[in-house]
């Protein structure tokens, strides 16, 4: 597995492309830093966890973030998982 | 009288040494032993060197010669010097999985695709370093590793991308013939554009993982790397094949016949513009726009492509988490996780293991819509072109889950996610060293339908008989 997201999924987005409040709170201070900016500038990465304990929240967040992502996609109900039990 | 083995030999092709070999030029032994010595002395100056199989690789080697004494020749990869990801057990030497809590594992039996290249007399040399756990649910530095960062020969500062890293190192800087990487999501890919050289992702079940370690049983690939897409080829006939013992097998044999291939011409390539103009690194752009030239000029159609919709990025990350965290449940539980060199990959395991069975199927189930979505998509296009990634290989200091530049995002997508979506639909993978940028080699993708490798493979072997970028050597 390659870390390497192509800048479009930075980890530290929020889904639907929303700010997290801490980049919300950054962005806001340099508002007009960011609106000299195209619209489609990549938001400010967030600080890199000090301690396994951020690490462990950060982890946790990613994935929360993930599901929030997944929730909102909508499935035909029929729709199986792509895993096939053979008898 | 010993035979000097000249430097050229160690960047030949995998026909050309087995030439030489069956015309006595150098003896199987003369060969392994100089491949031996190349990978000890300048393996671990890159990072590369997991383990020398000296002593096998002789013993390998006589028998070869003896072979080659009675004319029993057994095909163009006998007598081959190769190298194996760690990853892949090997008896009664250490498999390591790149990790420190598995630094002493010895397995006594031999993963099914080094079994088949036995076969084929090929000689292998070495075990090759990797990212731990081939990088897990996911990691943050290049140094996410038993033996330290991938260092890239094209410039020790930077990354040799991974988790195949001793892999496209030992390829690149003419260590071994060929080597044997895996792939769960970029695996193959990415180390093999950052280090200029060519792999193959084979279809999902193509390939026994027998004897592999498991990251992620949905979507683990085990695929060559080589120095040419003729080379892949040979490697892939050698090691594809129906496996019991693998529950994922396809039970499928792939042939490589480059002399059956379709005629290009029929052929119609889709690509995104985008990639190439916009999301692509600017000092890549001139070399990647040769690349499209030269892909036209094979005379194969061009045409406009985009992919479906689908959050490929959360659909990936929730599947291998999940898995991941189930198969290292007991390295969890145990505390030894906390024994691995990558604080993010330590949490992420630990992670997975609260992931929610709603989330894991949620995820599951977007993906068979997926492999519909590209089922439609490649019935429009045989094949879809991107480049295998869009910036050159990073600073080994660099965190790799940050954008590597600061410039802005293209309004469209692209093919950005082929990586994700190719995996998740399990589709085959090949990438060509297409140019430079920076001083660094880049990379292009082609994906192609299940079990369309030759394809990929004649579009590769015509984009390297007009390009040269697969024959350059970085200064080792």
């Amino acid at each position: 597995m390659v870390p390497m997201a192509e800048p479009r999924e930075t980890h530290n987005q929020k889904p639907g492309g929303k700010l997290t409040r801490r980049q919300l709170a950054a962005a806001v201070s340099a508002s007009a830093v960011l609106l000299a900016q195209p619209a489609t500038a990549q938001p400010p990465a967030a600080p890199l966890p000090q301690n396994p304990d951020e690490e462990l929240k950060a982890a946790r967040d990613q994935n929360r973030q993930s599901a929030e992502q997944l929730a909102k996609f909508s499935l035909p109900m029929a729709t199986e998982p792509a895993v096939h039990f053979q008898a | 009288m010993a035979v000097t083995i000249p430097d050229d030999i160690f960047f030949a092709s995998i026909t050309e040494l087995n030439e030489r070999l069956r015309k006595k030029e150098f003896s199987a032994v003369e060969l392994a032993k100089a491949f031996s010595d190349r990978v000890e002395r300048l393996g671990p100056k890159y990072n590369a060197l997991a383990l020398s199989l000296r002593d096998h690789a002789r013993r390998t080697a006589k028998d070869v010669d003896g072979d080659i004494k009675r004319d029993r020749l057994r095909g163009p990869l006998q007598g081959i010097p190769f190298g194996a990801k760690d990853l892949l057990a090997f008896p009664k030497q250490p498999t390591t999985w790149g990790a420190k809590p598995y630094a002493a594992q010895v397995f006594d039996y031999t993963a099914t695709v080094l079994s088949k290249l036995e076969k084929t007399g090929s000689i292998l040399t070495s075990k090759l370093a990797m990212v731990e756990l081939a990088g897990g649910p996911s990691y943050r530095y290049a140094s996410a590793s038993l033996t330290g960062p991938g260092l890239n020969p094209w410039d020790t500062t930077r990354w040799s991308g991974g988790s195949s890293s001793g892999s496209g190192i030992a390829v690149a800087a003419g260590l071994v013939t060929f080597a044997l990487g895996s792939e769960t999501s970029g695996s193959i890919l990415t180390p093999s554009a950052f280090c200029g050289v060519t792999g193959l992702r084979p279809t999902y079940g193509l390939v026994s993982r027998y004897g592999a370690m498991a990251l992620c049983w949905t979507l683990d690939k085990i695929g060559p790397m080589c120095r040419s897409a003729e080379d892949c080829g040979l490697v892939l006939h050698a090691i594809a094949g129906s496996d019991h013992n693998d529950p994922a097998s396809a039970g499928k044999s792939f042939y490589y016949a480059p002399s059956f291939a379709r005629n290009l011409k029929e052929l119609r390539i889709g690509f995104a513009p985008v990639d190439f103009d916009e999301w692509a690194e600017p000092s890549a752009r001139p070399d990647f726009a040769k690349a499209l030239d030269t892909i036209r000029s094979l005379g194969v159609q061009v045409t406009e492509a985009k992919l479906p919709e689908f959050p490929y990025g959360p659909v990936i990350g929730a599947i291998v988490s999940t898995e991941a965290a189930s198969i290292f449940e007991p390295l969890i539980q145990s505390g030894r996780v906390n024994e691995l060199a990558d604080q993010k990959q330590i949490a992420g395991l630990k992670a997975g293991l609260e992931i929610p069975a709603k989330d894991y199927l949620k995820a599951m189930r977007i993906r068979s819509l997926i492999q519909e979505a590209f089922r439609d998509l490649l019935s429009d296009v045989d094949v879809l072109l991107a480049p295998s990634r869009t910036t050159p290989a990073p600073k080994i200091t660099q965190p790799l889950d940050r954008p590597l530049n600061d410039r802005p995002a293209p309004k469209e997508r692209g093919l950005t996610a082929l990586i994700p979506a190719g995996n998740l639909a399990g589709l085959p993978a090949l990438s060509l060293p297409c140019g430079f940028a920076d001083g660094m080699p880049m990379g292009i993708q082609l994906v192609g339908r299940p079990f369309a490798e030759n394809t990929l493979l004649s579009i590769g072997k015509a984009f390297q008989e007009r390009t040269d970028w697969h024959n350059r050597r970085p200064p080792v």
